[in-house]
C-alpha cells in the first residue's frame, strides 16, 4: 500500500487494525533482525494478537515452551525492539506483550480517562471543574462549548477530545452537579439551536420552602455502615454508639 | 407485611404510651397477624384478663380493629371474633404533635383543645367532650358541638367505624387464589384493606354530627337547629375519633408542594396547590397516583383565588402546567402524575443515604443503574461513571450486601484473543419497590434508635432531671449538664420529627 493509500485510508476512518498492521509489517520485514526458530514462533504468536497483545502465561501456553525459555527469548526480541511491555488494566499484575508495531487497544488501556493502566483521577477532576465553570459562567452549555472552553484555557497539555468532555459531562449529571436539557430556543437557550442537548448547573443552596430531608441533618444511623449489625442489645446499639456519642457532644 | 424494625418500633412505641403488657399483645398480633382471643392468651401466656384489658385499651385508642369472617356455612367455631392489628395507626400516634399543629392552625385553638381530647382518650362521645372541656373552662355545650362540627366539616374528625364488622371469607386455597390472580392482575386486596373498608360509614355518616336526623354537617346547619332533646340519646351511643387519613391526604398534598418547589419553581407549586385544595373532598384514598382532571379554566381560577397566584398569567399557568409533567389531554382537562413526584422524592432520600454512606463512586455508579433501569455489567457501569476498575466491584458487593443492589451471575465464553475460556460477568440492577420496601425498614430502625437513645439519655441523667430548677441554676456545673441534656434531648426529637416525615414518604404516600 503507497503511502497516498494509506493517508486516504485514514482519512476515511478504515479501522485501526487495519491501518496498522499492513503498513507496519512491511517496514518491519525490511528492518527484520535474524530470528531462530523458536524466537520466531513466539514472535509470530505476540504479533497475531495484534493490538490486544498476550500475557507471559498464555504465551508459556499456547508455545509449549518452558517458562524459562519464553522469558529468555522475551527478554531477547523486547532488546531487538519488535516487542514491548504494555500496562493492563485487567490483571495489573501479570506480564503483557506486544508487538512494537501495534498501539494498545481501548480494552488493554481502559480507554480516554486511563494512562498506564490507571484511571488518571487528576485530569477527571480537573476536566469537571472546568466543565462545571463553563457551564455556570455560562447559564447553559453544550458539549461543544465546553470543548472549546477548554482548549482555550489551556490547563491541558494533552489534547481533550469531544469523546472525554461527553463522558466528563455524563458523569457530572450522575454527580447531580449538572442536568442535562434539550434547549427550546427561548430565554437561556437562545444562543443554541432547537432540540440540541445542552447542560445547565443544579442552582445549589437554593432551598426554597425548607424541604425536609434525612440528609439535612447530621443524624448519623445514615451515614452508619454498621446498621446491620446494630440492635438494641446488640454489641453495636444506639446506647453505645460512637457516632451518637460524636453527633451530641455539645 | 410489616418488615422486622417497623414491628420493633411499633412495640416501643406502644410500650411508651401502654405498658409493657398492652405491647405484649400488640408484638403477638403484629407478628402473627389477626388473632382470636384464645390464641392471644395462649401465645402472649397473659391471663384473659390481662388480654381482654389491653386489647380494650387497642380498641379505645384506634390501633385494633375486631371483625370476623362470615363463612358460607354457619359454623360456630368458625364465627370468632378476631384482632387485627392497625400498624399505621399505631405510628400516627407518634405524630400526634403534627397533626395537633395542623388543628390550632387552621380551626383555633377551641377546636384543638376538642381535638387534643380525642386524641388523649382515642374516642368520644359528644357527652364526654362538654364534660372535658367544662372541666378546663365552663364552655357551653353549643360551643363544644359547634367546634365538633367545624372538625367534622375539615374531616379531621369522623364518626367511629362498626366495632366489629363481619367479612366474607376468601378462598383459603392459595393455589386457586393465585390462578385467579394471575388471570385477573389484580393487587391483592389485604385482610386489612377488607375490613377497614368494611368499617368505615358512608361519607355521609361518617362525617356528620346528626346524620341519622337527616342533618348534614356539610350543609349549613346552626346548632340551635338542632333538637338536642331528640338526639341525647344517640348522641351518647355515637363516638367520635380523629381521622388520621385527613391529615395524611394534607401532609402528603404539603410534601407534593414543597417537593416540586424544590424541584421546580415556586409558579410550578402554586398551581400544584390549587389543583390539590379544588379536588381535596373528590380523592377517595390517600395513596392516588394521578390528580383528579381538571379543565384550564378551573385550575385558572382556582390559581387566582390563591395568594401567590394572583400575579400569574395564563401563560405561566400553562407553562407551569408543562413543567409539571401534563401533556395536554384530548378532554382539554389536566391530570398530574402524583406517583411520579413522590417516586422521585422517594428517590432522592435513597440516593442521599448512598452517598452518606459508600461515597460518591458509589453514588455516581447507583445513580446511574437507577436511570438504567435494567441489568448492567460491572465493566461497562465502571466506565460509563469513571470510577477505577478495581474499586466499582468492590463498592457494587457492599452495596448488594446491604440489599441496595440486585446481582446475577453470568457465565459467558470468551472469544477473540483468549482460548474460549469461561468467565463470570456479574450484573447489577437497582429494583426500586425491593429497595424502598428495604429502606423503609432502615428508617424504621433509624426512628427506633433515636427513640432509644432518647430514653437512654433520660435513664443516665435521671438525677439531673430531678433535681429541682433552683438548685440547678445556683451551681455551675449542674447548669451545664442540665442544658446539656436539653439540647441533647431536644436534637434528638427534632431529627425524630423529620425522620418521620421519610417514613410516610415511604410508608403512606
Amino acid at each position: 500500500m503507497s503511502k497516498e493509500k494509506m493517508k486516504n485510508a485514514d482519512k476515511y476512518g478504515m479501522n485501526r487494525l487495519q491501518e496498522s498492521v499492513s503498513p507496519q509489517r512491511k517496514r518491519q520485514r525490511v528492518s527484520e533482525p535474524s530470528l531462530t526458530n523458536e524466537e520466531r514462533l513466539l514472535y509470530n504468536l505476540i504479533r497475531s494478537k495484534t493490538n490486544i497483545g498476550i500475557s507471559t502465561l498464555e504465551m508459556k501456553r499456547e508455545t509449549n515452551l518452558p517458562p524459562t525459555v519464553v522469558n529468555k527469548f522475551l527478554k531477547l526480541l523486547v532488546s531487538k525492539d519488535m516487542v514491548k511491555e504494555v500496562p493492563t488494566i485487567q490483571n495489573k499484575g501479570r506480564k503483557h506483550f506486544m508487538a512494537t508495531e501495534f498501539v494498545p487497544s481501548e480494552e488493554i488501556t481502559g480507554g480516554h480517562f486511563y494512562s498506564d493502566g490507571n484511571l488518571d483521577k487528576e485530569l477527571i477532576d480537573a476536566l469537571k471543574k472546568v466543565c462545571v465553570k463553563c457551564i455556570s459562567m455560562q447559564r447553559v452549555s453544550t458539549c461543544d462549548g465546553c470543548l472549546e472552553w477548554c482548549k482555550k484555557t489551556g490547563v491541558f497539555t494533552t489534547e481533550v477530545t469531544e469523546k472525554q468532555i461527553k463522558g466528563i459531562l455524563e458523569t457530572l449529571v450522575l454527580d447531580n452537579e449538572i442536568m442535562q436539557m434539550t434547549s427550546t430556543g427561548y430565554g437561556d437557550f437562545a444562543s443554541i439551536p432547537v432540540g440540541k442537548t445542552c447542560y445547565i448547573c443544579k442552582n445549589k443552596g437554593v432551598v426554597k420552602g425548607g424541604k425536609k430531608s434525612v440528609d439535612s441533618t447530621s443524624f448519623p444511623c445514615f451515614s452508619c455502615q454498621r446498621m446491620s449489625f446494630c440492635s438494641p442489645d446488640g454489641a453495636v446499639s444506639p446506647a453505645t454508639c460512637v457516632y451518637y456519642q460524636k453527633w451530641l457532644d455539645f | 407485611m410489616v418488615q422486622q424494625w417497623g414491628i420493633k418500633f411499633a412495640v416501643l412505641l406502644i410500650t411508651d404510651h401502654f405498658g409493657k403488657i398492652v405491647a405484649n399483645v400488640c408484638e403477638k398480633l403484629l407478628k402473627q397477624g389477626p388473632l382470636t382471643l384464645d390464641l392471644l392468651v395462649r401465645y402472649t401466656e397473659l391471663s384473659t384478663v390481662h388480654v381482654k384489658n389491653s386489647l380494650l385499651v387497642l380498641i379505645q385508642h384506634n390501633c385494633v380493629q375486631p371483625f370476623h369472617f362470615q363463612g358460607v356455612t354457619i359454623d360456630e367455631s368458625k364465627v370468632k371474633t378476631q384482632y387485627l392489628v392497625l400498624f399505621d395507626n399505631i405510628l400516627h400516634r407518634a405524630r400526634f404533635p403534627k397533626f395537633m399543629e395542623i388543628v390550632s392552625e387552621e380551626l383555633g385553638d377551641k377546636c384543638a383543645q376538642i381535638f387534643k381530647g380525642l386524641l388523649h382518650n382515642g374516642r368520644l362521645n359528644l357527652k364526654q367532650m362538654v364534660d372535658r372541656a367544662s372541666q378546663e373552662k365552663a364552655e357551653a355545650e353549643d360551643t363544644v358541638r359547634e367546634s365538633l362540627c367545624k372538625l367534622l366539616m375539615a374531616r379531621y374528625v369522623e364518626r367511629c367505624p362498626i366495632p366489629e364488622v363481619s367479612i366474607v371469607e376468601e378462598v383459603d386455597d392459595k393455589k386457586k387464589r393465585g390462578s385467579k390472580a394471575a388471570k385477573e392482575f389484580k393487587a391483592p386486596v389485604t385482610t386489612e384493606d377488607r375490613v377497614r373498608e368494611a368499617a368505615t360509614h358512608g361519607d355521609t355518616a361518617r362525617f356528620s354530627l346528626t346524620a341519622d336526623t337527616g342533618y348534614n354537617s356539610d350543609e349549613e346547619t346552626k346548632p340551635s337547629d338542632i333538637s338536642v332533646a331528640e338526639n341525647v340519646a344517640k348522641e351518647e351511643s355515637t363516638l367520635w375519633r380523629a381521622n388520621f387519613e385527613e391529615f395524611i391526604r394534607y401532609l402528603r398534598d404539603k410534601a407534593l408542594i414543597e417537593n416540586v418547589r424544590a424541584r421546580m419553581d415556586d409558579g410550578a407549586a402554586t398551581v400544584l396547590r390549587a389543583i390539590l385544595e379544588a379536588t381535596r373532598n373528590k380523592e377517595k384514598q390517600v395513596k392516588i397516583e394521578k390528580s383528579v382532571p381538571l379543565p384550564l379554566d378551573t385550575i385558572f381560577t382556582e390559581v387566582m383565588k390563591t395568594e401567590n397566584g394572583r400575579t400569574m398569567t395564563m401563560d405561566r399557568v400553562k407553562a407551569s402546567l408543562v413543567q409539571l409533567g401534563c401533556s395536554n389531554q384530548m378532554l382539554y382537562e389536566y391530570i398530574i402524575d402524583l406517583e411520579h413526584i413522590i417516586h422521585w422524592a422517594r428517590n432522592e432520600e435513597v440516593e442521599s443515604i448512598v452517598l452518606k454512606r459508600y461515597g460518591r463512586d458509589a453514588y455516581r455508579m447507583f445513580r446511574y443503574l437507577s436511570k438504567a433501569k435494567q441489568f448492567c455489567p460491572t465493566d461497562k457501569i465502571a466506565d460509563d461513571t469513571l470510577v477505577e476498575k478495581k474499586e466499582a466491584p468492590k463498592l457494587l458487593f457492599k452495596l448488594w450486601k446491604e440489599n441496595y443492589l440486585q446481582m446475577e451471575k453470568v457465565t459467558v465464553t470468551l472469544s477473540a484473543g483468549n482460548t474460549g475460556k469461561l468467565s463470570t460477568i456479574y450484573m447489577w440492577q437497582v429494583n426500586q419497590p425491593l429497595l424502598w420496601e428495604h429502606v423503609l425498614d432502615e428508617l424504621y430502625h433509624g426512628a427506633l434508635n433515636l427513640k432509644l437513645r432518647i430514653a437512654f439519655e433520660q435513664e443516665t441523667n435521671e438525677e439531673i432531671l430531678n433535681i429541682p430548677k433552683k438548685k440547678i441554676n445556683d451551681s455551675e456545673p449542674l447548669r451545664k449538664k442540665h442544658r446539656r441534656l436539653q439540647n441533647v434531648i431536644l436534637l434528638l426529637g427534632s431529627s425524630l420529627i423529620k425522620l418521620d416525615d421519610t417514613i410516610m414518604l415511604f410508608n403512606d404516600f
